[in-house]
């Protein structure tokens, strides 16, 4: 088989091998810390949105929760997704399985797709994972950071999953031993979901007060984070460093995205786990662009591009990493639809 | 036919990890594991990567590209996205060299 995959050599960046093997080495120990200090927040803001029912404090109380449920979730499911969160697989597995619930998506067709993702990052109809068309404009961008068009993406590929029916991109991704595995874990998810609406429908609230209004609320909160890995940047190019971004943010943002920040350097060398990230980041720094500036500026920077695509304006950022062909003084062609569709 | 043949000295590979070795125009991973010494082919049967920058886990080495696992001893395919067995080959240890047996 001849390809080259997106990652650190096809992307002209080099480390020592004593060096990858030294920040790839697993342990059982962060993941753990990190999982019991998400259950502790969980469990006080939950306790926060208990008593504030009833009164209008439950709206700042919905909201703490709901980023504290859904941006996490979606962190570990990754790190799960890789293998990467606990040394001990069956730990890995059960937290895997459980994040991928509340994330929403199924965990084997998530792996499969994943691996497209990163095999081909960011490659127009090769990689599984763009969730919007390209380049974005305003329309794009308030699909994926709604979640709506992540919602009809999912319903759809669950239901097509669980009926055997794959589509030409999970056919592309998934070796064709795999499909049943694939169809039976849709059908698991399907019959859960059903089974908590049967609740709702029964008289049951806490399937709607603690999972599905805080997805639904957190959803904006996780594509804050997530919308800004590929935004603006390259697509069908070899090197990461084109195709991908890091930025700066607050301890607390890394906390609950997993270090997932240093995207760049994620792609680059995926068999290091979240806890080491920091310190690959100070290995590499030299051979790769700066981080953009915080989540905030970023996304204001990324929103203000879009808008401006859509009315027809220059779409030249400030001051965040953008590809030379995303820029342009009026008018756009656009060059690829979104594969999470 | 199979031949014997010396692949490196064991103390080139640290504990708890593997090297690469090519030979004859193909490529093997030979390694070191809390249980011996043992040698498989070298690329992930997943995506074709070459594993000698995976990690190597207990018995358990971890295509470094998209973390698919195999037992080492076995070969077996132990998770997604893996899912073909990689070919293992017999190692022995003559006076501080490992030799491995390619068919």
């Amino acid at each position: 088989m001849s390809f080259v995959a997106t990652n650190a050599a096809s992307s002209g960046i080099k480390l020592d091998r004593k060096v990858i093997k030294q920040l790839g080495k697993r342990s059982d120990r962060p993941g753990l810390i990190w999982l019991v200090q998400w259950v502790a927040m969980l469990v006080s803001t939950g306790y926060l949105l208990h008593l504030s029912l009833g009164t209008w404090w439950v709206i700042p109380a919905m909201f703490a929760y709901a980023t504290v449920l859904v941006v996490p979730a979606y962190s570990v499911s990754h790190e799960t997704a890789h293998g990467t969160a606990f040394r001990t697989r069956w730990l890995n597995e059960l937290v895997f399985y459980i994040s991928s619930l509340i994330y929403l998506e199924e965990p084997y067709h998530r792996r499969y797709s994943h691996t497209s993702h990163h095999t081909y990052t960011y490659h127009v109809g090769k990689d599984g994972q763009i969730p919007f068309a390209l380049p974005m404009c305003f329309s794009d961008w308030l699909r994926d950071m709604t979640n709506t068009s992540y919602y009809g993406y999912y319903a759809k590929l669950l239901i097509k999953n669980a009926l055997g029916r794959f589509s030409n991109m999970t056919l592309q991704y998934t070796p064709e031993g795999e499909l049943p595995k694939l169809k039976w874990g849709a059908r698991l998810f399907l019959l859960i979901y059903t089974g908590l609406a049967a609740l709702v429908i029964a008289g049951y609230m806490w399937p709607l007060i603690c999972f599905v209004i805080p997805r639904i609320i957190g959803g904006p909160v996780m594509s804050y984070f997530t919308i800004l890995q590929h935004a603006e940047l390259a697509e069908n190019s070899p090197s990461i460093v084109d195709s991908t971004r890091s930025v700066r943010t607050t301890w607390l943002a890394r906390f609950l995205y997993m270090n997932m920040n240093n995207h760049l350097e994620h792609h680059l060398y995926p068999q290091v786990p979240f806890y080491s990230l920091p310190a690959l980041n100070e290995a590499i720094e030299d051979q790769i662009p700066e981080p953009d500036p915080g989540l905030w500026r970023t996304n204001l920077e990324v929103l203000s591009v879009v808008v401006r695509r859509s009315l027809g304006k220059n779409t030249k950022t400030a001051s965040i990493r953008q590809a030379p062909h995303m820029i342009t003084n009026g008018s756009y062609t656009r060059l690829a639809e979104r594969t999470m569709q | 036919m199979s031949t014997w043949t010396r692949a490196c000295a064991a103390d080139e590979i640290d504990e708890e990890d593997l090297i690469r070795f090519d030979h004859d125009g193909r490529t093997f991973c030979i390694y070191n594991t809390e249980k011996g010494f043992y040698a498989t082919d070298g690329h992930c049967t997943h995506e074709a990567q070459h594993l000698e920058d995976g990690m190597v886990i207990g018995t358990v080495i971890e295509c470094p590209l998209h973390q698919g696992r195999f037992d080492i001893p076995t070969g077996k395919a132990l998770s997604a996205p893996v899912c073909v067995d990689l070919k293992t080959y017999p190692v022995k240890l003559e006076d501080g060299d490992i030799f491995m047996e390619i068919s």
